[in-house]
């Protein structure tokens, strides 16, 4: 199995906050030790490698994972704790998860 | 039916179509499937899906703060079209736990979000967890900034089951507000009320308000908050080179 992380930086070179604190989280939970490799999509740059991979898997999320299984098609994860549950096999409290969705999710359609 | 290139592919083909074919596509391919009415516009939806359908589901989040008059428009809705409104309730012990420890109130001083994700998220994961699929009444021009990319149709990765998958439907994202308007008078379509009090997107009634001429309806809603860029999107950028 081979994981590759891809965090953003805005078009202005500053870094993603949420990437910043998803990369802390996992550092502090020992699990960025299980990451492969970490690239970087630059908004700036669309030849960058996290943006060409983004654009390849048709995603629009940042920080995204592609977990790749010899023989078996990439798989990609917009969502960290769906991520290290299902990857990593890590516990994630509901009160973590609810707050990754309230993150991405505007409410307003609710 | 799950794969990013299905999704992506079907997208594209549905990105060009009317909501109501949108709706017809999602109502034929998926059995187990459900409205998310917020008790506003999004009604719409209901009318749409019904005449292709009578069987719908529809369910309603009641975070018990609605307006009395979005109460009264669900049961409207319920009593026009005949059909069953689920009404999906927040966890009794959560919302206890968190009016003991911070009040009624406690989204002015903190954010919307604590209380949202009592109300709303945790019953909402809950509902889904019982669906093949959904639909909502997003649109692109609800939020230019943040909802300018709603797709017609896509992989929701959030509240999908662990290991499965979840599909979403977004059938009036190409529309306007207008359309949406204009959609209701044509088909005598009942609407909330309180739209006719200068509301346009409503939620629950300590987070929502009126909006004046040129206000954006997004002003409406956590009006206290900041408006801040969400930073989870990857947006390519044009350079000139």
């Amino acid at each position: 199995m081979n994981i590759t992380m891809v965090k953003k930086i805005f078009a202005d070179g500053s870094p993603c906050k949420k990437c910043a604190e998803v990369e802390e989280k996992m550092r502090a939970a020992g699990q960025l030790e299980r990451i492969d490799q970490t690239i970087v999509a630059d908004e700036s740059n669309p030849q960058s490698p996290g943006m060409v991979l983004a654009t390849e898997h048709g995603v629009d999320r940042a920080p995204f994972f592609v977990v790749e299984r010899d023989g078996e098609p990439a798989q990609i994860y917009t969502v960290y704790f769906k991520f290290v549950k299902e990857v990593l096999d890590a516990e994630t409290s509901e009160e973590e998860e609810i707050a990754e969705i309230m993150n991405d999710v505007d409410l307003d359609f609710l | 039916m799950s794969s990013i290139t299905n999704i992506v592919d079907i997208d594209s083909e549905l990105a060009t179509q009317s909501p109501q074919e949108i709706l017809r596509y999602a109502l034929e391919n998926f059995d187990n499937i459900a409205i998310s009415f917020s008790g506003a516009e999004d009604v719409v939806l209901i009318d749409m899906a019904y005449k292709i359908r009578k069987d719908i589901q529809v369910f309603s989040l009641d975070t018990g703060r609605l307006h009395a008059q979005t109460y009264s428009f669900i049961e409207a809705v319920r009593n026009h079209y005949d059909i069953k409104i689920d009404l999906v309730m927040p966890e009794a012990a959560k919302v206890e736990k968190l009016v003991k420890e911070k009040g009624l109130f406690s989204f002015y001083q903190d954010d919307h979000k604590e209380c949202c994700g009592v109300r709303k998220i945790a019953p909402l994961r809950k509902q889904l967890l019982t669906v093949d699929a959904w639909i909502t009444g997003q649109r692109k021009d609800q939020s230019p900034g943040t909802r300018a990319a709603v797709p017609a149709m896509q992989d929701d990765k959030a509240f999908a089951r662990p290991d499965d998958s979840l599909t979403k439907f977004n059938p009036l994202a190409n529309w306007t507000s207008k359309q949406v308007w204009d959609y209701i008078r044509e088909n005598n379509v009942p609407y909330n009320e309180l739209h006719d009090e200068g509301y346009v997107s409503i939620g629950c009634e300590p987070c929502t308000r009126p909006t004046g001429p040129g206000q954006h309806e997004r002003e409406g809603r956590w009006w206290w908050e900041e408006a801040t860029m969400k930073e989870c999107g990857l947006h390519a950028v044009n350079i000139s080179k």
